[in-house]
């Protein structure tokens, strides 16, 4: 099973978190669950379609001034596990709200 | 994190699931035994599942667990008195590992990286290290490997104990292998590993052509030990064959889960993402250097289809020279077959059909239905349909897999054939109906004959059928059995031609002399260098005299206990459990000048011990443990496997001699 986890933190990106991420994110790739991962901006773009027209909305869609973003793309055996790594990545970055999907 | 009780179970399963390897690895290197190690892990586990539930999980549940576990090794040297001395110096190691818990972080690695090593022991049965890496490196439970490997969970929990006490008695030390073993010992890792993964990936039997959990079980074994063992290429080399491999998962089943071959997968929905973790782990192979090996090899393969945006692209002749290499390093007939697909793909299918061809007298692809596949495709791209088609029934009757032989069965049915007359498979049919043969026959006979249709094609017209190819198909299928086996399936053959009113289709099978003893006693020469050899431990050298001297199993000869001896007479009365053994075992000269040193001072209990105590966890029952020095009774697996390891540089097999040819020798001289 594969599951996209995107987060955002209130948190400042200062250089302990940046540590301690580093640190994580090398354990996760040594057990072999991390496919991918990075830091991810927090506006962006919101593209819709409404009748045949598509309208583009450029972000910031947050208020807070220094949130972080991220996403981690992982592989697992169970939606627990991808819960457990959720819960194990919010721990590093405070508080703060992640999405979790599942791919297909 | 506050749950629910139901959903504190699965949020413990998982964090089992991330963390056991380092626990188990850990305490081994604490307890100096992986049963122990995993027994207090699992403990600790409970001690989890009583707790998190009504008081939450842990920050930090790793570490929850392995102090946990750490206060039950504790507990455990404790109670044991024996262990008393011991232990005081185990809890003072402990009481220091506190302040030293970066250490531990650091070590860590190198333990899990040992716990593989020993898992994947060569000692071990090749079944028993993939049950056995899956339940200390995986965090699966016996349920859970057990339903990957369609075995029953009583099996699985067998293996995984006796891996356990082979690891045990062996002494198997928690160490990396010293240089020149390592490469050896690595392979075996390795090997495991691409077990596993093949077990997922060609799902040998059952309806799934796949099982996607034991795949990735294997990809985070091999991705584990590609950080922790980062300079073998090897390790690289299998990490990237996997990666490609499973990124076509999705391509190779068809909507009704039938296999879809390599060149009519859809490229589309190869996963680009495990694509390009592939070759990243073979640049990583590369940057290692060295000559290339088996996997690396392998993974080259594998890179270079995952290059061709389609199937016509495939670069045939590249992937036919790696082919070339590859057989060099494993010449094995499995890699031959391959090589011949190549061959065919790159210089037309008569040079594929001519390899193929040199493999089907190979008795170790007998039951190899992609043999059968292979030559069935080379056949119809020649236009040899009528050839084609047995081939194909063929590959049906061998595979395991439900979906696959559906679509063998209509590849079969598509090949245009010609039959006229009689055919084969009519014929046997006609002849296992008929009403003078009782049940016992008929199954016999059934068998024999069943095996000749499948390997010459059931729609085959009896009278094609030429005693040339009864002769091979028995070379091939039968040629390693004993003669009464041998005569048995010729004898059926030898009737269904007098039947079936044709010349005797078994005129080129001989009959062999049969001889009743199954692998031949030993001769006088072997029997004198066995007595010769040298430094052979006393307790060996008393067994093998025993069971050559008195003919008597070797299990009745372990069960003899110090109390059954009667040295003046040279004979035991063995009494087992509840019963008197009415032959006793008698010996003669030879064992009566070894005993005396034996025995010692020993009065009872078991007259051969294993070389250690039994981890407490693992005491024997009371009759099989020597009272003096707590020892257990040696078993009759590791007696066996140490005369076989002694004997195998005079067995010209190279397989070592068993203890039943040892017992049988003296009758023949």
């Amino acid at each position: 099973m594969r599951f996209l986890l995107t987060s955002t933190s209130d948190k400042s990106h200062d250089e302990a978190l940046f540590a301690e991420m580093g640190k994580f994110v090398e354990e996760l790739t040594k057990t072999g669950v991390l496919l991918a991962t990075g830091g991810m901006e927090l506006g962006g773009s919101f593209i819709t379609s409404a009748g045949g027209e598509i309208t583009v909305t450029d972000g910031p869609f947050t208020e807070a001034k220094e949130a972080v973003g991220g996403y981690a793309l992982i592989e697992v055996q169970s939606k627990e596990e991808a819960m457990e790594l959720s819960r194990r990545f919010l721990k590093i970055i405070g508080d703060g709200e992640t999405l979790m999907r599942q791919l297909f | 994190m506050r749950v629910t009780a139901p959903g504190a179970h699965s949020a413990i399963d998982a964090v089992w699931k991330f963390e056991s390897a380092r626990i188990i690895a850990g305490l081994t290197r604490m307890v100096h035994d992986v049963g122990l190690a995993e027994e207090l892990a699992q403990d600790a586990l409970v001690a989890a599942l009583e707790q998190w539930p009504t008081q939450g999980v842990p920050d930090n549940p790793g570490a929850w667990l392995m102090t946990a576990a750490k206060r039950r090794a504790v507990d455990h040297f404790r109670r044991s008195e024996r262990m008393a001395r011991k232990h005081g110096e185990f809890a003072r190691t402990l009481e220091q590992q506190g302040a030293e818990e970066r250490d531990f972080e650091e070590r860590v690695d190198d333990d899990v990286l040992r716990l593989m090593f020993v898992s994947c022991h060569p000692v071990l049965p090749a079944d028993a290290r993939a049950a056995l890496t899956l339940r200390l490196l995986g965090g699966l439970t016996a349920a859970e490997i057990a339903s990957a490997f369609l075995v029953s969970e009583q099996a699985v929990a067998q293996r995984i104990a006796r891996a356990k006490r082979v690891l045990a008695e062996e002494r198997i030390p928690f160490e990396l292998p010293p240089g020149p073993e390592l490469a050896g010992r690595l392979s075996s890792v390795l090997e495991v590993i691409y077990l596993i993964f093949n077990e997922g990936y060609t799902a040998t039997s059952g309806d799934d052509l796949m099982r996607p959990s034991l795949c990735l079980e294997a990809l985070r074994l091999g991705r584990l030990l590609a950080e922790l063992a980062p300079r073998q290429a090897e390790v690289h080399g299998l990490v990237a064959l996997m990666e490609i491999q499973a990124s076509r998962g999705a391509a190779r089943t068809g909507p009704s889960g039938e296999p879809v071959q390599l060149h009519e997968q859809n490229r589309a929905r190869w996963d680009q993402l495990l694509i390009r973790r592939g070759f990243a782990a073979m640049l990583r192979a590369r940057e290692v250097g060295g000559p290339p090996g088996p996997y690396v090899l392998q993974a080259a393969i594998a890179v270079s289809h995952a290059q061709a945006r389609t199937a016509d692209e495939t670069d045939w002749r590249q992937i036919a020279a790696l082919y070339d290499a590859l057989i060099r390093l494993v010449p094995s007939p499995v890699v031959q077959l391959n090589r011949a697909v190549a061959l065919g793909m790159a210089y037309g299918p008569q040079a594929g059909l001519d390899v193929v061809d040199t493999l089907t007298a190979d008795p170790a692809l007998k039951d190899y239905h992609l043999l059968s596949v292979v030559r069935g495709d080379l056949l119809t791209r020649l236009g040899r349909h009528a050839e084609a088609a047995p081939e194909f029934e063929r590959a049906a009757a061998l595979t395991r897999n439900a979906p696959e032989r559906a679509f063998l069965l209509r590849r079969a049915a598509d090949a245009p054939t010609r039959t006229a007359g009689v055919t084969l498979g009519g014929a046997v049919r006609d002849f296992l109906a008929r009403e003078d043969l009782g049940a016992a026959t008929v199954r016999s006979y059934g068998q024999t004959l069943h095996r000749l249709c499948l390997d010459l094609g059931p729609r085959t017209a009896l009278a094609d059928v030429t005693a040339g190819q009864v002769g091979r198909v028995f070379a091939v299928t039968w040629g390693a059995t004993a003669a009464p086996t041998w005569n048995r399936h010729r004898a059926a053959v030898r009737s269904f031609s007098s039947w079936a009113s044709v010349a005797d289709l078994a005129a080129d099978v001989e009959r062999r002399l049969e001889d009743r003893t199954g692998r031949p006693a030993l001769g006088a020469g072997q029997l004198d260098a066995l007595w010769r050899m040298p430094a052979v431990p006393l307790r060996e050298r008393t067994l093998w005299r025993i069971v050559f001297e008195s003919g008597a199993g070797a299990a009745k000869v372990l069960s003899v206990n110090v109390e059954d001896l009667d040295l003046t007479a040279r004979c035991a009365r063995v009494t087992a459990e509840g019963r008197t053994a009415s032959v006793p075992v008698s010996w003669r000269s030879g064992a009566a000048r070894l005993l005396p040193a034996l025995v010692g001072g020993r009065t009872r209990g078991p007259l051969f011990l294993a070389d250690r105590r039994p981890a407490p966890a693992r005491t024997p029952a009371p009759a099989d443990l020597c009272p003096d020095t707590g020892r257990g009774r040696l078993s009759y697996e590791r007696a066996e496997y140490l005369f076989k390891q002694a004997t195998k540089h005079l067995d010209p097999t190279g397989t070592g001699y068993t203890l039943s040819q040892l017992a049988t020798s003296r009758r023949r001289l």
